[in-house]
């Protein structure tokens, strides 16, 4: 039975009332719809692992409630959770074959034999393990991609009310890596039990997630689909996030319902935003930034009033596109632009001077405030 | 900062998880059990000691005789006490730099250069500290005493040179017979650290331009500073705790062991033995506090994920400089083993060779001593299980739940590795010796008891190394399944941990079955073991009977620990560490 997961004004406080006191989440509350696949991603040390621990019941928050459909789980110890977990070292038991391995958790809930037995190869044939399963050889001499399955097995096996993944693809090699998230998410769909995904990989959180929060920090800075997270994203800090974000610094000098007008500093290039990507409160006069998506800017050799002049620094050949990093003034932004073209610019090269063109309906105006990850 | 939050104030809350946790009763319960025998059985024992210590003088009473510091005053009063504080520290300091100069090269010999029989050396070199010393001791007088045949030839050879090497018996003796009996400790942790470090250290250092010296002396030795230091510290607690070798033969050379056996066995006075236990103590932990100084300044982290190969010399001097080496120690450090197998066939060993041939030596075990051989069986045994179920559960405590006071804990575990055996027995002694509700002199209970204070720590620091090494989310997974916290413990966390278990167990089995020290203070005449009728035997000049006695001892601990070698994944050494 797959459940939604509702948290209301969660705080976790480590060490609380020592010098060293971490306040690791700061008054989460989001719900979690069932049988959805929903990413936590953030920076390391930004609360997602904290709150995945504390969803499982491997520690106990300080503050708030949790609660699987309509039960308060807040108190509940984690084993009578009824939760599945994949952990980023698998925790495979070294002692145990991959069917006891398998069948642990049906076990512990004294399942008649000839049912785990029946249990147990359906959720192996389920990860693609059957074979495996006949020879039954300890989990050590398994590879990485199969033990992997095998933790992902176990924590089916019993029809859990949720499933938690902390990391489960960081100690695969890049390319299997995409293999098993593609198997992660065709096997959490088989199933439709609702699953937080843990990872601090962007791409990997907009490839697998159906929905995705990002934390910085103990805080949810937004909720929303891929779509919604890489196209409106609320912040600076989200925008550099998910996916890259360049930024220039600016001021408002008129603002009126229809658009704002922002100039950039020490050019004079004046941009107008219009109401849906502004994403600050700004008066006239205030610091802004103006973000830009690689794909918004252009490098070109010709000079414009609208352009601001840069210098190369390194062509990358990406495949699909070529992205430029080019330095400009540091009244500009103090941070190397990275702009990506379809094509290579062929009169352009490391080291030239050119100019930055961008797309000024599709720039965005964000809050100075926070932008670093 | 949380202020800014909805929560905090809400303590009615934060009080409501803490209740849960605390209803956890089965951990509660286990957990309690150990901690109070600890508290029974070591910390009231030792306060009790401290507290005799400034007793006035008893004879052959545990009633209170007024506060006095007649003690204190005897022992420092008394050239005999005193005498016997410094020869303490003199054969102490003097086994321990000894160990350390033939351990440490031997251990390099054997770990970095190419010679033949590695894993052969590495066993032979640990056989010396699994005969009891005392054996050891008798042996070497045997083939050192004042007509010793080893002695005589060689002053023949160096009669020339007008020098003369001195009798066994006297500081000499006692040095020499413990450096040859604890060497294996710093053998041992030297050989782990040179095979283990990694070469990635070594190589980049030479490829910055090292040379081979430089990179020793900057590189390799500062790492090993810590295993050389904890190995140092085990040789020096033992060797000023050990009882049988200045007993055979440090002649009218009385060190803190016979001592402290002499103030209450001959004397009578209990008080005044807690107080040279005292003294004892301070020394020991004196010289633990100086290890750690010295060893916390070189405490490092191993960045390195992966681990190469080590180079090896190969170059004709190098292997038969370490050949020569690992022989003479060898030769040097299994002479008494092979001198007592030997013994232990003839009647008389005074002339150059053994004389008269017998099996009555080994018939006599079975007429008298099979009740001696079921004690030491019994009580060992009995110890080694109860060690094993503690140690196993109070490492698991300190180490995963991370009590408040955990490091009190700890080291009210490990007080009774640094204590000398004869400083425990009186504090038992101190503490149930004499009261009517719990006299244990004598008896079995009290036997086992100190063996359990003292070998505990085995198990527990073999177990604690092997689960700093075990992912707790191996226990968190189990927990998710759904299983509780015992479940988890039985399934999960005992069959992991169950190689350090009987690593441990098998280091308790062997040196109880020989242990001397402790019980040469407890035993009554129901309760004598092996080793103190071996010490007897010696005693009473009765050498072949001692000879067939630690002969089978020596069998049966041998076959011990070549089985437990057999198994896959059990590791003697890390019960060894502090």
């Amino acid at each position: 039975m797959s459940k939604t997961v509702r948290y209301e004004n969660v705080n976790k406080i480590f060490g609380l009332g020592t010098k060293n006191e971490v306040h690791a989440l700061k008054d989460v509350t989001f719900t979690i719809n069932e049988g959805e696949l929903f990413c936590l991603l953030g920076p390391s040390g930004c609360g997602k692992t904290t709150l995945l621990r504390n969803t499982a019941g491997l520690d106990t928050i300080t503050s708030g409630k949790m609660y699987y459909g309509d039960v308060d789980i807040s108190t509940i110890p984690p084993y009578k959770r009824n939760i599945g977990m994949v952990f980023q070292s698998y925790a495979l038991y070294p002692h145990m074959s991959i069917f006891e391995n398998v069948a642990y958790g049906l076990r512990v809930r004294k399942v008649p034999n000839d049912i785990v037995k029946k249990k147990v190869t359906e959720v192996m044939e389920l990860v693609g393990l059957q074979e495996e399963l006949k020879r039954n050889p300890s989990p050590t001499a398994l590879s990485g991609g199969q033990q992997q399955r095998v933790a992902i097995a176990r924590a089916l096996v019993y029809d859990p009310d949720v499933l938690l993944l902390d990391e489960p693809l960081a100690n695969l090699d890049a390319k299997l890596r995409r293999y098993m998230r593609a198997e992660i998410r065709r096997i959490q769909k088989a199933t439709n039990i609702t699953t937080i995904f843990v990872t601090h990989d962007q791409e990997e959180a907009m490839a697998v997630g159906d929905r995705l929060a990002v934390l910085r920090k103990g805080l949810v800075e937004q909720i929303g689909t891929s779509d919604e997270l890489y196209n409106q994203p609320r912040n600076a800090f989200v925008a550099n996030f998910i996916g890259k974000m360049n930024f220039f610094n600016a001021h408002v000098v008129s603002k009126d319902a229809e658009e704002t007008v922002a100039e950039i500093d020490s050019t004079g290039i004046r941009v107008a935003i219009k109401p849906e990507r502004q994403h600050v409160d700004a008066k006239v006069g205030d610091q802004v930034l103006i973000g830009g998506r690689p794909e918004y800017l252009s490098v070109t050799t010709q000079a414009s009033d609208k352009a601001v002049p840069g210098k190369v620094r390194i062509i990358q050949h990406l495949g699909s596109f070529i992205r430029y990093e080019v330095e400009v003034n540091g009244n500009i932004s103090p941070v190397t632009f990275e702009i990506d073209m379809d094509s290579l610019q062929k009169d352009i090269h490391e080291g030239d001077t050119i100019n930055v063109t961008f797309d000024q309906s599709r720039v965005a105006l964000f809050s100075p405030e926070g932008r670093e990850i | 900062m949380s202020a800014k939050y909805s929560m905090i104030e809400n303590g009615a809350e934060t009080n409501k998880i803490k209740k849960f946790f605390q209803k956890d009763f089965s951990q509660l319960i286990i957990f309690m059990i150990p901690m109070i025998f600890i508290a029974i059985f070591l910390l009231y024992p030792m306060a009790i000691t401290l507290v005799r210590a400034f007793w006035a003088p008893a004879e052959y009473t545990f009633k209170f005789t007024g506060w006095s510091l007649e003690g204190f005053r005897t022992f420092f009063g008394t050239k005999l006490y005193l005498k016997a504080l410094i020869n303490s520290i003199i054969v102490s300091l003097s086994v321990t730099i000894f160990c350390i100069l033939i351990g440490v090269p031997m251990g390099y010999c054997v770990a970095r250069v190419k010679i033949p029989g590695k894993k052969l050396l590495v066993s032979l070199g640990i056989l010396p500290i699994i005969m009891p010393s005392f054996v050891g001791a008798y042996t070497w007088v045997i083939l050192l005493g004042n007509n010793g045949i080893v002695r005589v030839a060689i002053n023949w050879l160096l009669k020339p040179f007008g020098v003369t090497i001195p009798s066994i018996y006297g500081m000499f003796g006692m040095i020499l017979c413990m450096t040859l009996t604890y060497y294996p400790f710093v053998f041992q942790m030297a050989y782990g650290a040179f095979s283990g470090a990694n070469a990635l250290l070594e190589e980049s250092a030479s490829l910055m331009g090292a040379g081979r010296t430089r990179i020793m002396r900057t590189i390799t030795l500062p790492l090993i500073i810590p295993s050389l230091g904890a190995s140092a510290l085990l040789v020096f607690v033992r060797a000023i705790g050990n009882f049988g070798i200045p007993a055979v033969i440090g002649g009218n050379n009385y060190v803190l062991p016979t001592l402290i056996k002499f103030a209450y066995s001959g004397a009578g006075d209990i008080n005044l033995a807690s107080s040279i236990a005292v003294i004892n103590v301070i020394i020991t932990g004196l010289v633990l506090y100086l290890q750690k100084y010295i060893v916390s300044r070189h405490e490092y982290e191993t960045i390195s994920a992966t681990h190469t190969e080590i180079k090896q010399h190969t170059s004709f001097g190098a292997r038969l400089f370490a050949i020569i080496l690992c022989l003479i120690v060898l030769i040097f450090s299994l002479l008494p083993q092979v001198t007592i197998i030997v013994m232990s066939f003839f009647k008389r060993w005074t002339g150059l060779l053994p004389t008269g041939f017998t099996w009555e030596n080994y018939a006599n075990i079975f007429k008298k001593s099979s009740h001696e051989l079921f004690n030491s069986f019994f009580l060992s045994i009995t110890a080694t299980l109860m060690c094993a179920v503690f140690g196993s559960i109070l490492a698991y405590i300190t180490e995963r739940k991370r009590p408040k006071g955990a490091a009190l804990l700890d080291l009210s575990i490990m007080a009774p590795f640094i204590l000398p055996g004869t400083v425990v027995s009186i504090a038992l002694l101190s503490a149930f010796g004499g009261n009517g509700i719990f006299k244990l002199t004598g008896t079995y209970a009290i036997l086992i008891i100190s063996y359990m204070i003292r070998r505990t720590p085995y198990v527990y620091r073999s177990v604690a190394a092997n689960l700093t090494q075990l992912n707790p989310s191996l226990e968190e997974a189990s927990t998710i399944s759904g299983a509780t916290w015992f479940y988890t413990f039985r399934r999960v966390s005992v069959p992991l941990i169950m190689p350090a278990i009987i690593s441990g167990s098998v280091m308790t089995l062997t040196t109880l079955l020989q242990e001397l020290s402790t019980t040469i203070l407890l035993y009554g005449a129901k309760t004598r073991t092996v080793p103190i009728q071996i010490f007897n035997a010696v005693n009473e000049n009765n050498l072949g009977r001692a000879s067939a006695l630690s002969t089978v001892l020596l069998i049966v601990v041998f076959a011990i620990i070549y089985t437990m070698n057999t198994r896959k994944g059990t590791d003697l050494s890390s019960s060894m560490k502090m």
